[in-house]
């Protein structure tokens, strides 16, 4: 049973890093930077719950908000440029990231052992949840709740009024430009919100795996993160967890008796998506299917 | 001397070695930018598609023991037809107006041929030919070792070659019109298809050379450097400015002798962060790069 619930952990955890990469994309901008707000979220409530000793969900926040406000303030130069320019910038920005951990050190000492993130080796003994006694379902439970307010919150988001204009100016900067729409406020704001996500989800990652080092954090994380919500479709959320149960429950685990060949048939299966559905798995088409099905006549 | 002077001297020899290796980074800007400048869109797969050609050359190298200069020429052939397949699978059936469907299918093609790569090696490194890797030319009070001198020699060779396709040739005419203005290339009867297919053949080459020499100067292949070599690559791009070939030269040198120095005095862990700093210098106070036009379109 244990092995199910490790699986929810990490297809929660996988989850909240795509959305952080969703609502970034709905204005249009490609952020190869989540992983790097992922790692910054990941140390620093790593480091508030072990070595100053707070409870993990203010630890979390806290972690969140910092990578929030780090999105913020990369956000103002990072979207002078556009396009390819933007996809560098903030590839950038996470290897930058990832490099400054691969290079940090900060270790006290705990009872008669040393504590703290130590360069290359790492940042072990996070195990806020083994010394509280939680077991694997809690841990299960606890990262699903999060992972569901998230999506809540952002299915909300979608069908308010702010969803409109992060969608506006994703399909057309000009044209939101024109109906008065300020466009850095927009574009920063879903940094700043993809940010405070992606840091809850590095914040969870920490302390659900006890072990982080900066190779967690690299390019192939960042990419895993853009192509949930791409591979998924933009048109919902939903289409961000499917994406995820495909690659991480289809493609990792129920293909797992393929051996080696599995990782061939991984890129090879991600091409053949993009070709026979390239508005994503979960499209428009499938969300008005559901919601006709289960949503009232008129929505 | 005095110790001061060695120091000096030391990091002008390190500039000077990263500047020859950053000939690699230049060719491998310049593909980014010709697809780039072509397409509009990113071949994420492109370094890794250079570093598969590369790995292909080695079949010539083992199984027949051709000279470097042969397996060096079988790797832009195969890079040249993995860029056709990349073509065919991540650019050609995906609709233009979906450009993240596209980016998204070039991430998958590059796992795949990493992982192809990995499957065919079993994961490990192999051992690459070089060329006058013994040769060390002595200008006192430099060093300048043979094998690098004889990259950048044939990255030159390579990019003059490339100049001449595109400035002299009728296919390099049809490309820098498709580039230009696509829809009044094709009134003039150029095929659209066929000129993306044929840069994505071009550029392969290119990479494939690239990739050889990545081999040859670090004197092993690995699947591990696909993915800082695209990393690079992109960075190169964009100093350079994007769509600008002379802009992609001048930067992938800039960025080899820049990342050598900085190895030299920081150690190899921390080069990478000053090569992001320049990064973000430019991308803040000169945002088109090196050559680029101020109005960069998406």
């Amino acid at each position: 049973m244990d092995f199910y619930y490790g699986m929810a952990q990490l297809i929660g955890v996988h989850t909240l890093l795509g959305l952080s990469a969703y609502v970034v994309l709905l204005t249009g901008q490609v952020s190869m930077a989540q992983a790097g707000f992922f790692a910054i979220g990941a140390y620093l409530a790593g480091m508030l719950t072990v070595l100053a000793g707070w409870h993990i969900v203010p630890a979390m926040l806290l972690a969140a908000v910092a990578s929030a406000l780090v999105a913020t303030v990369v956000g103002f130069p990072a979207l002078r440029v556009k396009g390819l320019m933007l996809v560098v910038a903030t590839l950038a920005f996470g290897e930058a990231v990832r490099i400054f951990w691969f290079n940090f050190d900060y270790q006290i000492a705990k009872g008669n052992i040393q504590v703290g993130p130590l360069g290359g080796e790492g940042f072990k003994q996070i195990r806020y949840f083994p010394e509280n006694g939680w077991s694997t379902a809690d841990v299960a439970v606890f990262i699903w709740a999060w992972v569901i307010a998230a999506m809540i919150a952002l299915w909300w988001m979608d069908r308010s009024r702010v969803g409109s204009v992060l969608r506006a100016v994703g399909e057309d900067e000009l044209a939101a430009q024109s109906v008065g729409i300020n466009l850095t406020a927009v574009k920063v704001s879903a940094m700043g919100i993809g940010g405070f996500i992606a840091g809850l989800g590095g914040a969870i990652y920490a302390h659900y795996t006890t072990h982080i080092e900066h190779l967690n954090f690299g390019v192939v994380l960042a990419t895993f993160a853009i192509a949930y919500p791409i591979l998924g479709g933009l048109s919902s959320v939903i289409g961000v967890l499917i994406a995820v149960i495909f690659i991480q429950g289809f493609l990792v685990e129920v293909l797992r008796f393929m051996g080696d060949w599995r990782n061939l048939l991984f890129g090879a299966l991600i091409v053949l998506a993009m070709n026979v559905r390239p508005d994503g798995l979960f499209d428009a088409r499938a969300t008005r299917t559901l919601k006709r099905l289960f949503g009232r006549q008129d929505a | 001397m005095s110790d001061f002077w060695w120091q000096v001297i030391d990091s002008v020899q390190s500039v000077l070695d990263g500047m020859m290796f950053g000939s690699i980074y230049a060719l491998i800007g310049i593909g980014f930018t010709l697809i780039f400048g072509v397409m509009h869109r990113i071949n994420l797969a492109y370094a890794a598609a250079s570093i598969g050609g590369a790995y292909a050359s080695l079949a010539a190298f083992q199984l027949l023991s051709a000279p470097a200069i042969v397996v060096f020429l079988c790797a832009a052939a195969a890079s040249g037809v993995i860029g056709y397949l990349v073509y065919i699978c991540c650019f050609r059936f995906i609709p233009t107006e979906m450009p993240l469907a596209t980016l998204m299918a070039s991430v998958g093609m590059l796992i795949l041929i990493d992982e192809v790569v990995v499957h065919a090696t079993a994961g490990m490194p192999e051992p690459y030919p070089a060329m006058f890797d013994d040769v060390m030319i002595d200008l006192d009070p430099f060093w300048v070792r043979g094998d690098l001198l004889m990259i950048f020699a044939l990255s030159v060779i390579a990019m003059l070659i490339l100049l001449y396709v595109l400035y002299r040739t009728r296919l390099g005419i049809a490309t820098r019109a498709v580039a230009q203005q696509p829809s009044a290339a094709q009134l003039c009867g150029i095929g659209q298809e066929r000129t993306n297919a044929a840069t994505f053949v071009i550029t392969g080459a290119l990479g494939g050379l690239a990739g050889a020499m990545v081999g040859a100067s670090v004197g092993i292949l690995s699947p591990l450097l696909a993915l800082p070599l695209t990393v690079k690559g992109l960075i190169v791009t964009v100093i350079g400015g994007l769509g600008s070939i002379p802009g992609a030269i001048v930067a992938g040198i800039l960025v080899g002798g820049f990342e050598n120095v900085f190895q030299y005095f920081r150690g190899v862990t921390e080069r990478d962060i000053y090569v992001m700093l320049l990064l973000f210098v430019f991308l803040t106070f000169r945002p088109q790069g090196l050559f680029g036009r101020i109005s960069t379109r998406d």
